[in-house]
């Protein structure tokens, strides 16, 4: 039996990005950003109780550019996660749901997310002492 | 099923909430630490409390982590087959790393 003509849903790329679903999809995508900067945690973590070896390779490997430029978006996923994650949590107790106050919450985590990001990563360049 | 997702939502709320002071303290922490050398890191985690800290901050992640990668999966893993190897190896590997972890702490904390 050959399936009926019908009418396909619309599909993702179909729909012009709002700031509602692009913030949606970067909540998951920092989310597993995150985990997979957790493993490189467990590294440092791991070489500074066992392996001076290894943990002379993390050290090394932060200090490199592709080592910062990681944390730079380890950064920033880590304040996007918090500060969308707490707009999440907001909603959960029924806060903020609305489409005025949903846009003008999305807009804020963008914003300090940002701001924080360049902080804090200005601030450890400045405390490691590598600019 | 339903009782599993509604555990589910929870614990990821729950774990979430936990994480909002962990992961302040984590920045305060690595802004200090993760340019010193070894002996500097090792005397940090030796005091109980950067310790204990810690300890809370890796179980947690895990778990928030564990949870997390569970509904990616679930939402984009198609074949039946797959998905339940996928969701195996993301609770292995989220344990796995986790323990690890718990272990490096414990190594520096009491000094093994």
């Amino acid at each position: 039996m050959t399936p009926a003509e019908r009418p396909l849903s619309p599909h993702l790329q179909i729909y012009r990005p709002q700031l509602t679903s692009v913030l949606s999809i970067t909540h998951r995508g920092t989310g597993l950003a995150l985990g997979i900067g957790a493993v490189f945690f467990v590294w440092w973590l791991s070489g500074a109780a066992w392996s001076a070896a290894c943990f002379a390779a993390a050290q090394a490997f932060w200090g490199s550019w592709l080592g910062k430029l990681l944390l730079l978006g380890w950064t920033f996923s880590l304040f996007y996660h918090l500060l969308n994650g707490v707009r999440h949590l907001l909603w959960d107790i029924g806060f903020g749901f609305d489409l005025r106050s949903t846009y003008r919450t999305g807009w804020m985590v963008v914003v300090f997310s940002v701001l924080l990001t360049l902080f804090a990563f200005g601030g450890g360049l400045y405390a490691w002492g590598s600019p | 099923m339903s009782a599993t997702a509604v555990r589910h939502w929870r614990a990821q709320r729950i774990s979430a909430l936990a994480l909002i002071p962990l992961v302040l303290w984590l920045v305060e922490s690595l802004l200090t630490h993760l340019g010193e050398d070894r002996a500097q890191v090792q005397a940090w985690l030796g005091q109980p409390i950067p310790a204990v800290l810690a300890a809370a901050l890796i179980a947690v992640t895990f778990f928030h982590l564990a949870l997390g990668v569970r509904v990616v999966l679930e939402d984009y893993v198609q074949t039946p087959g797959r998905l339940a190897a996928a969701l195996i190896a993301n609770r292995v590997a989220c344990w796995a790393l986790g323990l690890i972890a718990l272990a490096a702490v414990a190594t520096l904390a009491f000094g093994f």
